[in-house]
């Protein structure tokens, strides 16, 4: 019996959470007739012509490209995210270079509202003709990725026996040495783990991207607004809804797929942060 | 416990966390100066690089503005409702659907679902979802109740939002609180129920209490989150209706990029630098001086 009342809670609470990507979805294969007469979430007759009108270029919207764009930031935001971290968080574990200073500031800077920086990055990026590029994106989404990155990565290394590196040293070899032999790939599970959440987090940034970029660079966050702006009052339902399902696509899989290890790295991120 | 002589402190360390403190000076730290020397200027666009000292006009001007303090509210409230409804939703989904959960893993993907879709298209989204014309809901409530709700109108604007936010952020803190609930070794349970403790007592006076961190790291985290929201808000209302929905965020975002206020946004930037400070400052001496007395 109570088994039962779980299971129907379960089933609204499932519901009502993912309900705007459902309704979404089932637009998504609605034919142009059917969208004004059939509101509903049951679809009658699917089509796929909403997908396949997603990719067609016009002069003011080009979903393909917004989507290179939202990959290509993403995954620099996210690789140089994890360069830029392991070293230091190696230095920080075991070093204890930064580790009263450096390390809770960048942790802290995940609960500052990052809006803050944006006019004068803005202004920055004016002067280093950067706005409106793939690479500009990138270094932004870098520092968005930056402190659950070291987070994870610290808390990876300082679980690593010491010992490891003081064979490695007796050995003969330097830091560098050992953090690129033995280090990093022991660690390799954490390093997978901050790219898989740091991508997501990249690909689904937003304010960023619509601050930054104006036409060459723009993310598909951005460029699926663009779509009910462009529109004017006659939003197209169907293709919106297409362009929606297709941008969310990519970080909804890697998440399906490798929702364990996000599961944990929330936890930590959140606990030991 | 790992003790790490000072001869440890090599060089080759500081040269290994170099790159990683460059990257900040540049990003952050030279525009956290850009800040502060333009929040204390008269400039323009024309004028950007030439800003004129002009004391604490900026300020003034800021701490003036009803649009200002009107938005700062909003992100207050919008920030604890929010964080308070996920977290009390969150802990009753974490605790109800454990059974269900722990012999089927793949439920909890069903529900960290929302967590992967980027906020700003799942405010688009509800765009569709609350259309008066193509949208189910408002379809559904037609039909059943015979009612039309304007949800993004003025009086219902705030509330709409807020239920926007928290079903996307539920699935955030049922997570934390089902790895936490999780955690907590089984045999303190068993002991509690040879003691002849029933399952409400043994939650309200054995399981919360151990989740206790946790539940408070989730409120903060969803507070922090709520408070400098953005992304849905921008796409479903902007602002509107009438700057009633602006939070702080979006309030800087219009000072600079519609109005043109570059004094007005980089010192209302300032202020809220000051006030995050302020906040994480005040916590993280709290959390070790806590560490101090349980040590």
């Amino acid at each position: 019996m109570i088994t039962a009342l779980r299971w129907l809670v379960f089933a609204v609470a499932a519901l009502a959470m993912n309900f705007p990507i459902l309704v979404t979805l089932a637009t998504s294969f609605k034919s142009a007739r059917e969208l004004s007469t059939n509101p509903g979430l049951w679809v009658q007759a699917p089509t796929l012509a909403n997908y396949l009108a997603v990719f067609q270029v016009t002069d003011r919207l080009n979903i393909a490209l917004y989507l290179f764009n939202s990959m290509v930031a993403a995954l620099t935001g996210t690789m140089l995210a994890v360069v830029l971290a392991l070293p230091a968080a190696y230095a920080i574990a075991r070093g204890r270079v930064g580790e009263r200073t450096l390390l809770p500031l960048i942790v802290n800077l995940r609960a500052v509202p990052l809006i803050i920086f944006a006019i004068p990055l803005y202004m920055m990026f004016q002067w280093l003709a950067l706005l409106d590029t793939r690479l500009g994106l990138g270094l932004i989404l870098t520092i968005v990725n930056l402190p659950l990155a070291l987070i994870i990565l610290v808390n990876a290394i300082r679980e690593l026996p010491a010992e490891l590196d003081e064979a490695a040293q007796i050995d003969g070899a330097g830091r560098t040495r050992t953090l690129v032999r033995i280090i990093a790939p022991m660690c390799r599970p954490a390093i997978v783990t901050s790219l898989i959440f740091g991508f997501i987090t990249a690909w689904n940034e937003f304010l960023f991207g619509l601050m930054l970029t104006t036409s060459k660079a723009v993310p598909i966050t951005v460029g699926a607004s663009f779509f009910f702006a462009a529109s004017g009052g006659g939003v197209q339902w169907g293709v919106a809804s297409a362009v929606m399902i297709v941008g969310a696509l990519p970080p909804v899989l890697l998440g399906l797929v490798m929702y364990r290890q996000i599961s944990g790295s929330m936890t930590a991120g959140a606990v030991k942060g | 416990m790992t003790t790490t002589s000072p001869s440890a402190r090599t060089p080759e360390f500081r040269l290994l966390a170099t790159p990683l403190v460059l990257f900040l000076l540049v990003f952050l730290g030279f525009p956290a100066i850009v800040n502060l020397v333009y929040s204390v200027s008269q400039v323009s666009f024309e004028t950007l690089r030439s800003p004129q000292l002009s004391g604490f006009s900026n300020f003034a001007a800021v701490w003036n503005d009803t649009s200002f303090w009107r938005s700062v509210w909003f992100s207050l409230r919008f920030g604890a409702l929010t964080a308070l409804l996920e977290c009390g939703l969150g802990l009753f989904l974490a605790i109800f659907l454990s059974p269900l959960i722990v012999k089927r893993s793949w439920l909890l993907a069903i529900l960290m679902l929302p967590l992967m879709v980027a906020p700003a298209l799942v405010g688009l989204m509800y765009r569709l979802v609350l259309h008066e014309f193509v949208g189910p809901v408002p379809h559904y409530l037609w039909i059943w109740f015979g009612t039309g709700v304007s949800f993004l109108g003025p009086g219902s604007a705030f509330w709409t939002l807020a239920a926007v936010e928290t079903l996307q952020w539920t699935p955030f803190a049922l997570l934390l609180f089902y790895m936490a609930y999780q955690a907590i070794p089984a045999d303190i349970g068993e002991a509690a129920a040879i003691d002849g403790a029933g399952p409400l007592r043994r939650l309200w006076r054995i399981e919360l209490p151990l989740m206790a961190p946790t539940i408070v790291a989730a409120l903060l985290i969803r507070f922090i989150d709520g408070f400098r929201v953005f992304d849905n808000v921008y796409v479903l209302t902007g602002s509107g209706p009438g700057g009633a929905t602006a939070s702080l965020s979006i309030y800087i975002y219009e000072a600079f990029f519609k109005q043109g206020a570059i004094g007005k946004a980089v010192a209302a930037s300032v202020l809220l630098f000051a006030a995050s400070f302020a906040v994480l400052y005040g916590l993280n001496a709290l959390a070790t001086r806590r560490k101090g007395a349980t040590a």
